[in-house]
């Protein structure tokens, strides 16, 4: 039977139905959150779990590393990481904090692989994200990440611009983080309307002082086109105002 | 002059500093606007591939001062401009809340007098962080020649400061820069490094030296470098490939700027400060200059084959620094992992080491991938030149391997 098991989407309740499936040596064939579409073959099944500190117990078995490093996973849009975890969790409750030991494991090597990437798309996103001002105060951003940024750029810019009113858009997955100069609240696209929008006047000229700021500090007899590509690929250019042109 | 104008001007002759980096630093603002990122944030990358982190901007390209390679000398007619402190911070604020740069980095042409150009340096971020109270990162270079009372008060007011060297010996200062000694520089650093804090330059200071503007060898480089890293712990020496900016019967003609000497500098320069490497290793008096077609760390395995192949399973840690394509990350990781299991050549990939380059150096439970037989240095190093990923420019055209 192909059993197709569903959380309800969060990180933790994925790590819950995770913890349960193990402890009941069930061995799933697919973890899929609620958006899953279901095919003739599956079976799906709804489990009814108590919550239960697992964040904490995965702390104490396995290090606080270990958590860090799934819940970049659980960003990711990797196609099959909700099973990369499952496989990941067995194999730690086995090696506890030696886990990252070994791997020779295809799925330690596989959450180290993709929590890297996720990671470094959430760095480079950090220096990336322009914001424009609207309406004389309200900055405003937009991103296309592949995996999910939104929060961590959030609990970045929280701390840096903390003054400001500030909204980053991930045009993707239709995700709005709306920060209003206390905490940030991550909603859904279609409840939020950006309408009555104003860039502020001064924006244009800031904008060219950028650009001009931007084509003079390269030095012309070092141009070197794939460098710059390597560090800064052109899936970013789009929301970039110094680059846009170029594509 | 419109302020765009004055911009162009005063980034156009801040940009051949070559530093860049805005990491090294955990500030944040209590009451006002920016933090900095400890790992430091690349913002874009301009067309020359470097990374753009921090507005870089001059106060003034006015100089009193007449160095011979330098776009802002005296003697140049250039167009000259001088930012006012307000300015700047209007500039770096509204670049800084979009989120298009990491900070500031603020130098200046000498204007007037040393303690005169400090002083407006100091002004001018003063007011970015009392006023604006703003917290990003900001680098200033110190001006040689001003007072340490000045010294010390800008100290405390950036994250990083730097005193660029520019020529590695005394006879290049003299022969180029004759305004400037390199006595001076070694006070400001003497100065930072003994008070260093959380509260006074938190991102330690750096430097910077031309490459190819006078005849020094790459040893004599290296040795000045190792000499500031010890007596003054810089974080950073930067190197910077010439670029003729000027005509002059004192300096060089060169096409292109040694960009690939440059890039050995820097490899070598890491194997210094994280591969235990020492300046002794890698060059000496008969052999003063970096191979240009091998890097460092594989010119200097080539040279000691008899100490290799390492067995992965067992060398100690220090020698799988010293393995040409295993980095101080994968040897790090190989040095966990053999612990619990023996590695392959699989493995090994898995963890990150470049096998196009240590396969040469390495057996893996006492397995050679290669034919033992094939163990032979010319045939090692004319594999791994063909390894090199940019093909040769002209700039080599003057070097020793080529001419003679």
């Amino acid at each position: 039977m192909n059993n197709v098991y569903i959380y309800n989407d969060t990180f933790l309740s994925l790590l819950n139905l995770i913890d349960y499936l193990i402890l009941h040596h069930i061995k799933p064939y697919q973890i899929k959150n609620s958006q899953y579409q279901s095919t003739l073959l599956d079976n799906v099944v709804h489990l009814a779990i108590e919550e239960k500190d697992i964040a904490g117990k995965i702390v104490r078995e396995m290090g606080s590393y270990s958590l860090q490093q799934m819940y970049y996973v659980f960003l990711s849009n990797v196609e099959a990481k909700e099973l990369i975890l499952y496989y990941f969790y067995l194999n730690g409750l086995k090696y506890y904090r030696d886990i990252f030991k070994y791997r020779n494991l295809k799925c330690v090597d596989k959450v180290l692989k993709i929590a890297k990437l996720v990671q470094n798309e959430c760095h480079k996103y950090k220096g990336f994200v322009r914001f424009k001002e609207f309406n004389n105060h309200v900055l405003y951003a937009e991103i296309e990440p592949s995996s999910d940024c939104l929060e961590i750029l959030s609990i970045h810019f929280k701390r840096r611009l903390k003054n400001e009113y500030w909204i980053i858009k991930d045009v993707r997955r239709n995700l709005l983080s709306l920060y209003d100069k206390k905490e940030f609240h991550i909603v859904d696209g279609t409840t939020f309307s950006l309408d009555n929008i104003l860039e502020s006047r001064e924006e244009e000229k800031i904008e060219n002082l950028w650009k001009a700021f931007y084509q003079t500090i390269g030095i012309k007899e070092r141009k070197n086109d794939t460098c710059r590509r390597n560090f800064m690929p052109k899936k970013y250019w789009k929301y970039m105002l110094e680059v846009k042109s170029e594509l | 002059m419109e302020l765009i104008e004055k911009l162009k001007i005063l980034a156009d002759s801040a940009k051949y500093d070559a530093s860049c980096s805005s990491s090294g630093s955990r500030n944040e603002s209590k009451n006002g606007i920016g933090a900095t990122a400890f790992s430091g944030i690349c913002h874009s990358f301009a067309s020359d591939g470097r990374c753009i982190s921090l507005l870089k901007i001059l106060m003034t390209n006015s100089c009193i001062f007449d160095c011979k390679y330098c776009l802002n000398r005296r003697s140049n007619s250039i167009k000259r401009a001088l930012f006012t402190p307000e300015e700047i911070c209007e500039i770096t604020l509204n670049f800084y809340r979009r989120n298009y740069i990491e900070g500031l980095f603020l130098s200046s042409g000498i204007l007037k007098s040393p303690d005169y150009t400090m002083e407006l340096l100091i002004k001018t971020i003063t007011l970015l962080r009392k006023k604006y109270h703003f917290g990003g990162y900001i680098h200033c270079k110190a001006i040689p020649g001003a007072s340490e009372k000045l010294l010390k008060e800008l100290g405390r007011l950036v994250d990083r400061l730097s005193a660029n060297i520019e020529l590695p010996t005394e006879n290049g200062l003299k022969l180029l820069a004759p305004n400037k000694e390199s006595k001076k520089i070694d006070k400001i650093m003497q100065y930072v490094k003994e008070n260093q804090s959380k509260r006074f330059v938190p991102a330690g200071q750096s430097t910077q030296m031309i490459i190819g503007a006078t005849k020094e060898t790459d040893l004599e480089i290296m040795n000045k470098s190792a000499a500031m890293y010890k007596n003054y712990h810089l974080k950073r020496v930067f190197y910077s490939a010439y670029i003729g900016v000027n005509h002059d019967s004192l300096l060089p003609t060169l096409e292109n700027p040694p960009l690939k000497r440059e890039n050995r500098l820097y490899q070598a320069d890491w194997l210094l400060r994280y591969y235990h490497f020492k300046v002794n290793d890698l060059l000496n008096e008969n052999n003063p200059n970096f191979n240009i077609l091998v890097d460092p760390k594989c010119d200097w395995a080539l040279r000691h084959l008899d100490e290799f192949p390492k067995e992965i399973n067992e060398c100690s840690y220090q020698d799988l620094l010293k393995i040409p394509g295993i980095g101080v990350t994968s040897a790090k990781r190989i040095f966990s992992s053999r612990k619990v299991f023996t590695l392959t050549f699989d493995d090994l990939k898995k963890m990150g080491v470049v096998l196009k380059r240590s396969k040469y150096f390495i057996t893996c439970n006492h397995k050679y991938l290669l034919d033992p037989s094939m163990y032979q240095k010319k045939f090692i190093e004319s594999n791994l030149i063909l390894e090199e990923k940019t093909p040769l420019k002209k700039e080599y055209e003057q070097l020793r391997l080529f001419n003679e």
